[in-house]
């Protein structure tokens, strides 16, 4: 049996599963300041009478979004190399910044290394500023992580948290690196202390079986390797939600994705079955950063959304002034014309045909809450466009992705959320294909998360003309024959993923795919030097498959 | 909101297509890993991110849009691969997003190039079979009504292709500066070849000396190139942005460097900017393109220096500096006296041209006349005999800012041309976008 918690702004749901089944599912109201508190007092109202029949916990949690948006995260003193190219001061993470000199090159060559005096200076000036929490990045880390290695053995042990970029992501991108390895180092003192909080509560509780946390890839991650990264573990809301569609609904082909809340709505989108990911990584509070994610997008359209009729037409959102008239609010909403149309049996109806009439005092109650809703579809249908073209302009970089191209064709809607049932017809009619409204939508993020199976990720960079071979996730670093093919990069690969994944507790043998396989060959003068090989190689995102 | 990533004061859109599947020959200059360090610099810098920077794909050219500046033996398609098409649509894609206004300034960083692509074409030449700006410029002028165009060609080979397509159109003023001709191919690009009859001084070349250095970039461009400009007060600009005088170019013989491909940019201040060459694909490429981008853009360009760069070693030594400064006194003449020659031009009502083109690629010649037709009230129109490779082809080139007098005589001597079965006969109207083959 798994217990699956997603934690939100507001409540937290639990379910007990056994085999995909739900046993038992509860509410509770969150604690935001003792979230380990209410996570256990939900927990225990889940557990099953035979406490050893529990094999997993898992657990979506919105610790790490909270501190960063009350801005608590710990001060964190950043070493960052840049070398050549853009003026990298816009990176400075706050006052503790060391800028490195020195510099690695696109192919992962090293130009210069670091000085050890203005390391050794910054460690002065961090420990004089009572920073315990250290971060290092250095441009072009995942082709060659020497230089951040370099710095943390200069580092000894004089700090207690250390994050470098490499270990974050294999991805290229620079600035990302840099904001998620600061991100990480700032979140690490608090995932600690939330960590032990959990375990001893967990033991009061007597649940000794593995804990695994959701990420923001709709994997999970065991509870004590999350405690390295910690960033991982932001947006999870939003992936345990594509989970939780994935895991109720199911199937191939192509999905659209409606999470349609209060004052939101978020998009996801599933290609094949499978749900996308960002192409480098999640924007966490207003930094573009490498942690793998989902790709969702969240519009300011809800249930609740304030309604506006100005030049002949209706606004709806982004912002919530309050409830619904219907339910004691003083302006219009797509919820009270759902009340009007009895959709939603809620409230008050004649305040609800108040609040069309503030709307369109001329016209049918009944007719304006159609256009209403009509509308509303209609804004959705426009952002889930965008969102689809959005992802059919990701560059491509060679004539055959180019002339092979596709653009995502959805089927169907899955649709969950407090107004699914409601805008099921509305919005079948608008997108012109079935909208499904799962039975339990209410527990499906919570049943995501308890779904939801271990993601790996791993890239390899080699280099027959300079001899070398780098996978960053496990800072792999060696010299390469002349002859190192293809076929040698993806065994080699896939069994760093195995061994990644039978780290984190994995006991089966994982379905491994290969990604952004590039193998081209390098010239001097006119003759061939060796081949560059670039690959990567995952645990997609995916239902756990062990209980079925 | 803060913004944690730099804001560009231009919008700026780059059309990033490496074309990572797609060589002339595995050891060619012109091969799959020449773009390879250049996308991993420009992704690792996160420039994706960089607000106000666009990132579009290409889209593929059409026949259409190749015919209306090109003669083919025997047609684009024949002549064309897909990256061909894509390469020159990837210069039309920059194109529209700065003329609809997505944007205000867009780099097409895409291969093939394309500027030594003549206006017949039998095969590729100088690794171009089509000309993708002269491709982009007359889509512009097409589909958008912009009639004043410069090229500005900083490529180090001469754009030759670019020159023979526009030599004779005064509403193009095409400036190349490149290495001297005598040292490198072409082998073209002297002061004298300064416009056709309908154009003289409209083609500007300024054949620098090997070893030409950031200050003999920085004075053609303070003497010649800034002050025709102003002069000539174009609607748009377009820099060919070849990246081969870069000082460790494998193929040719310059000194310049990241940061004075940077300076030029930025004083330039390019619409739209095309790569053509460039081949140190490891030690410029990654650098010289970022440089341009940052300097498009509006954004600091102090930090992008080749790893081994060192100004002391770009010192031009002073003898070369006075030969440069009389080639600028010498091209500025050119221009300055372009009315005058216009005005000697105009009596005759045919001028006739005779050329040899030389493929450098497979190793053959084509053998061409030109006739220009002339007139007082337009540039006139031209008639082309080319014969290469045992083919012949016969072109009518009606240009888009002809009469509508001129127009009708070259239609009507299409139509009363002989269609022999040997010949590919064609009509070339840009005025009403035919293309007619018979």
């Amino acid at each position: 049996m798994i217990i699956g918690i997603d934690v939100g702004g507001t409540h937290a749901d639990g379910v007990l599963l056994q085999k995909n089944t739900i046993v038992a599912k509860n509410k509770v109201v969150v604690d935001q300041d003792n979230l380990g508190d209410s996570i256990i007092y939900l927990l225990k109202s889940l557990l099953p009478k035979n406490g050893s029949a529990l094999q997993r916990v898992h657990l979506s949690t919105t610790l790490c979004t909270n501190a960063l948006v009350s801005g608590n995260l710990d001060r964190v003193g950043m070493f960052i190399q840049a070398g050549p190219g853009m003026n990298p001061d816009f990176l400075r993470c706050g006052d503790n910044v060391c800028f490195l000199g020195g510099a690695i090159d696109h192919r992962g060559q090293v130009i210069r290394g670091p000085g050890s005096a203005e390391v050794k200076k910054a460690v002065a000036d961090f420990q004089r500023s009572g920073i315990d929490s250290v971060g290092i990045a250095t441009k072009f880390s995942h082709r060659n992580s020497e230089h951040e290695l370099w710095v943390r053995d200069q580092l000894k042990s004089e700090f207690t948290h250390i994050s470098m970029g490499h270990l974050l992501s294999g991805m290229p991108n620079f600035p990302r690196r840099v904001y998620t390895t600061w991100l990480n180092s700032g979140l690490k003192k608090r995932f600690f202390e939330f960590k032990d909080g959990m375990k001893k509560g967990l033991a009061a509780l007597g649940i000794d079986c593995p804990c695994y946390i959701l990420k923001a890839d709709g994997g999970t991650i065991p509870f004590v390797n999350a405690c390295d990264f910690p960033c991982q573990s932001i947006h999870s809301g939003p992936s345990a939600s594509v989970m939780g569609a994935l895991a109720l609904v199911g199937g191939d082909g192509d999905a659209i994705l409606l999470d349609i809340g209060g004052t939101t709505t978020d998009i996801g989108l599933f290609a094949d079955g499978i749900p996308l990911l960002e192409p480098y990584g999640a924007t966490v509070a207003g930094r573009p950063t490498l942690i793998r994610a989902l790709q969702t997008r969240s519009v300011g359209l809800g249930g609740d959304s304030r309604v506006l009729w100005q030049d002949g037409g209706f606004h709806i959102g982004p912002e919530r002034q309050g409830p619904p008239m219907a339910l004691g609010g003083s302006v219009p909403t797509p919820t009270d014309a759902m009340i009007v149309q009895g959709s939603i049996e809620a409230g008050s109806r004649a305040r609800a045909d108040e609040a069309m009439r503030m709307l369109c005092p001329d016209r049918d109650t009944a007719e304006t809450a159609t256009a209403l809703l009509q509308c509303f579809a209609e804004r959705v249908h426009e952002k889930v466009d965008e969102m689809i073209e959005e992802v059919f302009s990701r560059p491509v970089y060679t004539v055959s992705a180019f002339l092979e191209r596709e653009k995502i064709t959805p089927e169907r809607l899955i649709t969950i959320g407090g107004p699914a049932l409601a805008l099921q017809k509305v919005l079948e009619d608008r997108f012109e294909m079935r909208c499904v409204v799962p039975e339990d939508f209410e527990v499906a993020n919570a049943i995501g998360a308890a779904r939801a199976r271990l993601t790996v990720e791993a890239s390899l960079y080699g280099d027959t003309a300079t001899r070398r071979l780098s996978i960053p996730e496990i800072s792999l670093m060696e010299s390469v024959g002349k002859r190192f093919d293809m076929m040698e990069a993806e065994t080699r690969l896939a069994d760093t993923v195995a061994m990644m994944a039978r780290d984190m507790g994995a006991v089966t043998k994982p379905q491994i795919d290969f990604i952004e396989r590039l193998e081209m060959n390098t010239v001097k003068g006119f003759a061939t030097t060796g081949k560059i090989i670039s690959l990567k190689a995952q645990i997609r995102p995916g239902l756990d498959e062990e209980q079925e | 909101m803060t913004s944690y990533m730099p804001k560009a004061s231009r919008r700026t859109g780059l059309v990033l297509f490496p074309a990572f599947d797609w060589c002339i020959s595995p050891s060619h200059p012109e091969r799959e890993e020449r773009l390879l360090y250049t996308k991993d610099q420009l992704i690792e810098e996160g420039l994706e991110d960089v607000t106000n920077i666009e990132f579009f794909n290409p889209e593929m050219a059409l026949e259409q849009d190749i015919d209306r500046v090109h003669l083919c033996v025997p047609s684009a398609a024949e002549l064309m691969t897909h990256s061909h098409f894509i390469s020159a649509g990837g210069a039309l894609r920059a194109a529209r997003a700065v003329m609809d206004g997505e944007v205000e300034r867009a780099f097409a960083i895409v291969r093939p190039p394309g500027h030594h692509a003549m206006q017949t074409v039998f095969g590729d030449r100088g690794f171009c079979v089509v000309n993708i700006e002269a491709i982009m410029v007359e889509y512009i002028r097409r589909h958008f009504g912009i009639r004043k165009i410069a090229i500005i060609d900083t490529d180090c080979h001469h754009g030759d292709g670019t020159q023979d397509i526009f030599y004779n159109d005064p509403d193009t003023l095409f400036i190349s500066m490149h290495q001297d001709g005598r040292t490198i191919f072409p082998g073209s690009g002297f002061l004298h070849e300064s416009g056709g009859p309908s154009a003289p001084g409209y083609n500007i070349n300024l054949p620098l000396p090997p070893g030409t250095s950031e200050d003999g970039f920085d004075m053609v461009m303070d003497r010649v190139v800034l002050p025709l400009l102003d002069e000539f007060e174009p609607e748009l600009i377009i820099n060919s942005a070849g990246q081969d005088n870069h000082y460790s170019d494998p193929i040719t013989n310059m000194n310049f460097t990241a940061q004075g491909y940077a300076r030029l940019n930025k004083n330039l201040n390019p619409d739209i900017c095309v790569l053509e060459g460039g081949y140190s694909i490891e030690g410029a490429l990654p650098y010289t393109n970022l440089g341009i981008i940052l300097a498009m853009a509006g954004l600091d360009t102090l930090h992008v220096r080749e790893p081994d760069y060192d100004p002391a070693r770009f010192q031009q030594p002073s003898d070369m500096t006075n030969y440069i400064e009389d080639l600028c006194a010498q091209a500025t003449k050119l221009f300055a006296d372009r009315h005058r020659l216009q005005k000697e031009y105009a009596d005759q009502q045919q001028v006739v041209e005779r050329k040899q083109i030389f493929y450098d690629t497979t190793g053959f010649r084509v053998a061409e006349t030109r006739v220009y037709h002339l007139c007082s009230q337009c540039p006139g129109t031209s008639e082309v005999v080319a014969e290469g490779l045992h083919k012949h082809i016969h072109g009518f080139c009606v240009p888009f800012n002809s009469c509508p007098v001129c127009r009708k005589k070259a239609r009507d001597s299409f139509a009363a041309a002989p269609g022999e079965d040997d010949t590919l006969t064609v009509l070339q109207d840009r005025v009403d976008d035919i293309f007619e083959k018979k």
